[in-house]
């Protein structure tokens, strides 16, 4: 016991605390840092599985000059980036919609927002590979119904055009992840006072302008969380299109997360396919810093 | 457990460092020198007297094997090894299940051998990843054993070559082949413009919805199919460390594929999404008059029960194209040996039991694998066994031609796989696609070693 007893304890308090929170700190270390530097380090050398006789020599950033120059790689990470915007605003304009629908009165709600969840129970990969049986094929209802409401004439193979090769992906991500959006939405919808409307209407308000000025801004949080969540997820897209496309046709739907798979784990370059990692982790940190930086106040302003 | 037999096997290093200095001296020249066939001889002799010779071994070597444990391919060999297993008690082999995929099993087997296990002690490998695991060191050359190289087919043993030396032994061979309907045509088309233009007659007479299919998604199996067609038109994709695939013929052979699809309506777009089994359905529903693919589908196609060409079909060599011979792509599975493995003569006697013509017939008739023992070809039972005339197999055989034999074989059909795929889902021209993949492809074998210096000796 010191002269100070306050402090003392204090100390020891602040001691003890470090150490009970000593071992999930370690972990976190452990399973979180530790990969990831290591992966760092790995990107740094020429390490190639498949050629042992070239060793594993220290390289600098020569892997990652060969990922700017990688054709391959700008392709995918253009594909990404496409994939990206297109869904999550798909996404969070149905969701709205949805949730705007969930969020009224009407007989058997509950049942409805339990069955829009559907979908997003299911695994990914199953999904995906419903939906390419639904555009594989002559038989594919997709081309069954097109060709019936005479549509088209021939029913297109849509996994071998550039274009359409992306539309039962895009499909797929949008059918799969709406019920998510909508439900993070609805849970914005109901934290805001019934009283706000009843006051917007006393002023004469139309639906629009109730939405407008009373809905969104105290709906922004959701939203943000919504985008966050979804922007990340579509960005790190893996098994929707591996299962669909194969990134193909060529190469022309593949995604960051394929190509670095399938550098780092199918042609077994450990060197070059952890730069790639480290890129995709670095271009993700950046937009979630992105969005806390430039989105962020809004968030905090409404709370306040 | 599986220490104790190393008294009759004993590891290498452990035998160096505790034998006498002669020995250890012995075991570096074997290591250094190319070619030391006396000192390894002697070595191994020394190795035999002093741990199996006379007196027997406590237990039985144990040696693990990861062959297939499925279907009808894995009861065969269960019954194979049992039989070996009783008439060799000193070698115990265990079977170690690994994914029949090829693409798992190659990247698990390269896991474990950068890890330098000494398990599985035999490897079955695909015909493309021999040269690939024999430079990386993972695999014993099998020339200290002296197998019987000249009862094989020289197209199996020069595939599984490497600097000169054999690394694997040829198990069983595929082919790529043509499938054709007996029921349409008289006989089986000699070049592609007979083909197209069959294919087109039986078509528009009979109103199949398919001409022509085969495996066009972007996986390795539109190389074997494009290597074929390049071979008709009298192309290769590499000529010793040279990289040839944007020569005329190839060009020409692309472009031949791509208008079979998009201009004479031929070949459907949809192969180009399809692997071995989608075409196998379309020929086998009676929609197709040709399809090309890989042996196995001929017991399935013959099967009356799920089969509408049961008894309607035959096979041929692939056509050929102007200024080029018929072409069979060569895949197969060829057993080696890990080249960590602590009983690596134990491992050798398992294969070369596997490999006897008792044990590739048994395979032929229960798995419908093509032997790779040309003798056989001549033995009527090769024909009951694998339900079509053996001489036709044969044929398509003898004009197998192996892909690229080099360690960065996978690489480098990455690589074409997507300019096949590209050119031919109409993104780029044939002849553009080809260059930019021939000068990638080239880039490669030049940064690790393997470039044009190497053209000298190669082939």
């Amino acid at each position: 016991m010191g002269i100070e007893p306050g402090l003392g304890v204090e100390r020891r308090e602040a001691r003890f605390a470090w150490g009970l929170a000593a071992p999930a700190l370690v972990t976190i270390l452990l399973v979180a840092l530790f990969p990831l530097a290591w992966t760092v380090w790995e990107s740094l050398h020429l390490h190639d599985l498949r050629m042992p006789w070239l060793g594993r020599p220290f390289v600098g950033v020569d892997n990652y000059v060969e990922a700017v120059r990688d054709e391959r790689f700008r392709g995918a990470l253009a594909h990404t980036l496409f994939f990206t915007v297109v869904t999550v605003a798909l996404e969070l304009g149905l969701g709205c919609v949805l949730a705007l629908a969930m969020n009224r009165p009407f007989r058997g709600r509950a049942l409805m927002r339990a069955a829009v969840l559907v979908p997003w129970a299911i695994p990914t990969v199953v999904s995906a590979l419903l939906w390419r049986f639904i555009f594989e094929g002559r038989s594919g209802i997709a081309n069954a119904l097109l060709v019936e409401a005479g549509v088209v004439r021939a029913a297109p193979v849509w996994f071998i055009h550039t274009d359409l090769a992306w539309v039962p992906v895009i499909l797929a991500d949008v059918w799969k992840t709406t019920p998510f959006v909508a439900l993070l939405l609805l849970a914005g919808l109901q934290n805001i006072d019934p009283a706000l409307y009843e006051a917007a209407r006393i002023d004469g308000a139309s639906a629009w302008r109730q939405f407008r000025h009373v809905t969104l801004p105290l709906l922004k949080p959701a939203i943000l969380v919504a985008l966050v969540f979804r922007t990340l997820d579509a960005f790190r897209v893996f098994d929707l299109i591996y299962v669909m496309t194969g990134g193909g046709p060529g190469t022309s739907t593949e995604p960051i997360a394929l190509y670095t798979f399938h550098s780092l784990l199918q042609n077994l370059r450990f060197g070059y396919g952890s730069a790639l990692s480290v890129i995709g982790f670095a271009v993700t940190f950046a937009l979630a810093l992105g969005y806390v930086r430039f989105l962020g106040p809004g968030l905090t302003e409404t709370r306040a | 457990m599986a220490r104790a037999p190393a008294a009759c096997y004993p590891a290498q290093a452990e035998t160096a460092a505790s034998g006498p200095p002669g020995d250890a001296a012995i075991l570096t020249t074997t290591r250094s020198r190319p070619r030391p066939r006396r000192p390894s001889g002697v070595w191994l002799g020394l190795l035999l007297a002093l741990g199996c010779g006379p007196e027997r071994p406590a237990g039985p070597a144990v040696v693990t094997f990861p062959g297939s444990e499925l279907g009808a391919e894995g009861r065969v060999l269960r019954g194979q090894l049992a039989r070996f297993m009783a008439t060799h008690p000193h070698i115990r082999v265990v079977q170690r299940p690994t994914p029949d995929a090829a693409d798992q099993r190659h990247q698990l087997y390269v896991q474990w051998l950068n890890a330098r296990a000494s398990e599985p002690d035999i490897l079955q490998l695909d015909v493309v990843w021999t040269p690939e695991f024999a430079a990386a060191g993972w695999i014993l050359d099998l020339d200290r054993f002296r197998p019987p190289t000249d009862s094989f087919f020289p197209a199996t043993i020069a595939a599984n070559t490497w600097n000169g030396r054999l690394y694997a032994l040829p198990w069983f061979v595929d082919v790529g082949m043509l499938y054709w309907r007996t029921d349409l045509l008289r006989a089986p088309p000699a070049t592609f413009a007979e083909l197209e233009r069959d294919a087109a007659r039986v078509r528009a007479a009979r109103g199949l919805p398919y001409g022509f299919v085969w495996q066009g998604a972007r996986y390795e199996g539109l190389v074997a199919v494009f290597s074929e067609y390049l071979g008709g038109y009298g192309g290769r994709i590499l000529d010793g460390g040279r990289v040839t695939v944007s020569s005329p013929a190839a060009v020409e052979a692309l472009t031949a594929m791509r208008d079979e699809i998009h201009r004479d309506g031929v070949v459907p777009p949809a192969v180009l999404t399809w692997h071995e089994e989608e075409a196998r359905f379309a020929f086998q529903n009676g929609q197709a008059v040709f399809m090309r693919n890989w042996p196995y589908a001929v017991g399935l196609l013959r099967d009356s029960a799920a089969s509408r060409v049961a008894g309607r079909f035959d096979v041929a060599v692939m056509p050929a194209g102007p200024g080029g011979r018929p072409s069979a792509a060569l895949g197969g599975q060829q057993l080696a040996i890990n080249a960590h493995s602590r009983h690596p003569e134990a491992a050798w006697e398992v294969i070369r039991y596997l490999t006897e013509p008792a044990q590739m017939l048994e395979r032929a008739r229960g798995v419908g694998e093509l032997p790779t023992r040309p003798a056989l070809y001549d033995d009527p039972a090769l024909s009951r066994a694998l339900g079509l005339p053996a001489e036709r197999a044969r044929e398509v055989i003898d004009h197998a031609v192996p892909r690229p034999v080099t360690p960065v074989y996978s690489q480098l059909s990455d690589i074409l796989q997507i300019a096949l795929h590209r050119a031919l889902t109409g993104q780029q021209e044939p002849a553009a696609a080809l260059a930019q993949a021939a000068g990638e492809m080239q880039a490669l074998l030049d940064r690790v070693g393997l470039g044009r210096r190497r053209s000298a000796d190669g082939d």
